[in-house]
């Protein structure tokens, strides 16, 4: 994690009854009085709760009013019981640290706009941290605001105070990246080992997980069970981590987990995982495998010549691709699923294929897909889709281009939807095709009632002079390709 | 109630006889290279010697609508049970992909920058048809590597839209292309027709020309119409 600024924080409420600390039943009535609210409240301790803000706040109508709302509540439960209604304290802030500390502050509701959390927590005194040893180091350092603390490089806090000491940096930058959640987790099945001394190399790692992961089937199979995802997370000696989900046709044996564990360790050790991550700086110290979710033992029975219903090329397809997602990412290999949409790219969507079960899938849109009577999907009409054949480049990015006419004016379009002359040529890259076919304009207007993702758009079926059929909108006073029958 | 026993003990019977030939098949120590193939969609098959596809062939096909064409070319196997992979850019219209008849449950897509030769090696491991845009520039080189892997494991690389190479076993030519459907200002694009020609080595020497007419299942008159009536009633 050294170096990298990835700001997960989510946007969280703490709820303070100063007045019922230490009282829990009287906090009880509290929860009950936010269970209404949200099902998802997180008791950091009693007198202390959190929850994700995102839901209730767009049900209630932003933050501010869910504030208020939560206030009103509880001070009329509150005051329904005994009649101490000033100690209730609204904080809302990127990630629960934050939002903690804008509750403690003196107004009863403290609202810190999203990704300003830094800049409120710079100015608060370094005392706030719970680590009580590091800040007394830090006071005597010299850094007594959480300001001064933050600006410090992360590798020196790293160099000389540890990994506690890098995590509660990140809490002083407002990069808090825990969410709270509501419920707790069910057993935990999870097994970890630590690796002394570091293993620089895949084959080291994947000696000791070998071991691990065969120890996790074990107590897995010991109470019935299988496990069909798991969770795979690698700690250098530096801090860096790596966590990665599996998920597995049919069940996790201790080999198909090593196997795992390999392609994921060979991806990062080597340094090819693109994107921001990169290779790590030390060896791995500890690896961890999580069961994320397990199902009774004996559902999936394999037969004799050990492939269960799936044929070879199904077994190689399912390695590949879960290989691949090891050596390049998660998000490398996807797999198209149904959606819903006018627009060709809506219609279908590509999906990492972890996120998916590979096998058994049917697609109902299949070859027959029934745009023409207006339906994308078996189940929503979607009205103003084009019907077949579809075009067999959408492009992920249009590509802006000119439709003139005769005269070699820009084509425009009216409000109601009507051109202003023939379209005659097109004009891409300063190359200059003419139009032999045309058809059109059709209109879409699409969530007017959004303001962000409202769409307006018109377009037309072109056919040039090179042979290419295209797919051409006006959208924003701008002509631009979408689709390409190649 | 004989009667039913009897037939399922017959269907068991076919049952199990073709589980037997799937294990024969699999221990046998040779196989000849006319069973080395891939099926084609009827309408294509005119394209290869002998009506389907050469495993362990690399395919290039050229020319305008070159991916409808390639995605036709792998539909065959695809409806067979085959494993599809595409390889490039991120602008493959699925819903093509699907009415060319590739089975989307059996596809995979890669489109990611960190995409190497490597990779289309890996996949062309585990999967019968890998189709290649011209967006990952194989080199010679590469391609000589991929086909030594593709003669070993039998599957079937396809190049679209790169530039005439060597190292490609059988290059596919679009000639010409037509669509109808389509007027000036009015209609809609609805069928179209392709002249293609297929020549490379060995056995496929010779030129072999087909024309191939596209047209959509669903796109009956009727519903075409009814399209275009709900378009005026919108305006």
């Amino acid at each position: 994690m050294v170096g990298e600024a990835l700001n997960l924080s989510v946007r969280t409420v703490v709820v303070w009854c100063r007045d019922l600390e230490g009282d829990a039943p009287g906090f009880e009535s509290v929860l009950a009085v936010l269970d209404d609210i949200t099902p998802a409240v997180e008791v950091m301790r009693v007198g202390v709760c959190a929850f994700v803000a995102r839901g209730p706040a767009r049900y209630f109508g932003g933050e501010v009013a869910l504030a208020d709302l939560i206030v009103a509540r509880i001070a009329s439960s509150i005051e329904a019981m005994a009649g101490a209604t000033n100690g209730v304290r609204v904080g809302i802030a990127d990630g629960p640290f934050s939002a903690w500390l804008a509750a403690r502050s003196a107004a009863p509701i403290h609202i810190v706009d999203p990704s300003c959390s830094a800049e409120f927590l710079a100015a608060l005194p370094i005392t706030v941290l719970q680590n009580r040893e590091l800040v007394e180091v830090l006071a005597r350092l010299g850094l007594g605001t959480l300001g001064a603390f933050a600006a410090l490089k992360p590798a020196d806090v790293l160099a000389r105070f540890g990994n506690e000491g890098l995590r509660a940096q990140r809490l002083a930058q407002g990069l808090d990246d825990h969410v709270p959640k509501g419920k707790l987790p069910s057993t935990d099945w999870s097994v970890a080992c630590e690796i002394d001394p570091p293993a620089q190399r895949v084959d080291k790692v994947a000696f000791h997980a070998r071991s691990l992961a065969t120890e996790l089937v074990h107590n897995l199979e010991s109470q019935g069970l299988c496990c069909v995802r798991v969770a795979i997370a690698a700690d250098t000696e530096h801090g860096e981590s790596m966590l990665r989900v599996w998920r597995c046709e049919g069940t996790f044996s201790a080999a198909a987990v090593a196997e795992r564990l390999r392609w994921q360790l060979d991806g990062w050790l080597s340094g090819r995982v693109g994107g921001s991550r990169q290779r790590p700086t030390a060896g791995v110290s500890r690896v961890v495998l999580t069961p994320q979710e397990v199902v009774a033992a004996g559902q999936s029975q394999v037969d004799f010549w050990g492939t269960g219903n799936m044929s070879d090329n199904d077994c190689q397809a399912v390695r590949v691709a879960a290989r691949l997602q090891g050596q390049l990412g998660v998000e490398a290999v996807r797999v198209p699923v149904t959606a819903g949409g006018r627009h060709y790219r809506e219609q279908l969507k590509l999906v990492p294929a972890a996120d998916v079960e590979l096998l058994g899938r049917s697609f109902s849109v299949s070859k027959s897909t029934n745009t023409a009577n207006g339906s994308a999907n078996g189940d929503a009409p979607w009205p103003g889709s084009l019907p077949s054949p579809a075009p067999a480049q959408v492009l992920s990015s249009p590509c802006a281009v000119e439709v003139l006419d005769v005269a070699g004016e820009v084509v425009v379009v009216s409000g109601r939807g009507v051109l202003s002359a023939k379209p005659y040529a097109l004009v891409l890259n300063s190359q200059r095709f003419e139009v032999v076919a045309w058809a059109g304009p059709w209109p879409i207007h699409e969530r007017w009632w959004d303001a962000r993702r409202h769409r307006r758009q018109v377009r037309l079926q072109l056919l040039t002079t090179d042979g290419l059929a295209r797919l051409v909108v006006r959208e924003a006073h701008q002509w631009s390709i979408v689709a390409v029958w190649d | 109630m004989v009667a039913v026993v009897a037939e399922s003990v017959a269907e068991s019977l076919a049952e199990r006889k073709a589980r037997l030939r799937l294990v024969a098949e699999r221990v046998a120590p040779l196989s000849l290279a006319k069973e080395r193939t891939l099926p084609l969609i009827p309408a294509v098959s005119d394209l290869f010697v002998g009506g389907t596809l050469p495993r362990g062939l690399v395919v290039a096909v050229n020319g305008v609508g070159a991916t409808s064409v390639a995605l036709i070319l792998a539909a065959g196997a695809s409806q067979a049970g085959s494993w599809t992979a595409f390889v490039g850019s991120e602008d493959l219209g699925l819903a093509a992909v699907a009415e060319s008849g590739i089975a989307l449950e059996r596809l995979l897509v890669v489109s990611h920058v960190g995409v190497r030769v490597d990779v289309v090696a890996a996949l062309l491991d585990a999967v019968d048809v890998v189709l290649v845009d011209a967006s990952l520039r194989l080199r010679h080189v590469d391609l000589r590597r991929l086909s030594a892997r593709l003669r070993e494991r039998g599957s079937v690389l396809i190049q679209v839209g790169a530039s005439k190479q060597l190292g490609v076993d059988i290059g596919v030519q679009v000639m010409a292309s037509q669509w109808s459907g389509l007027g000036d200002g009015f209609g809609l694009l609805r069928s179209r027709k392709l002249e293609v020609c297929a020549q490379g080595r060995g056995v496929a020497t010779k030129a072999r020309h087909i024309s191939l007419g596209l047209q959509p299942e669903s796109t009956s008159v009727d519903a075409e119409q009814m399209w275009l009536a709900r378009r005026l009633t919108c305006l």
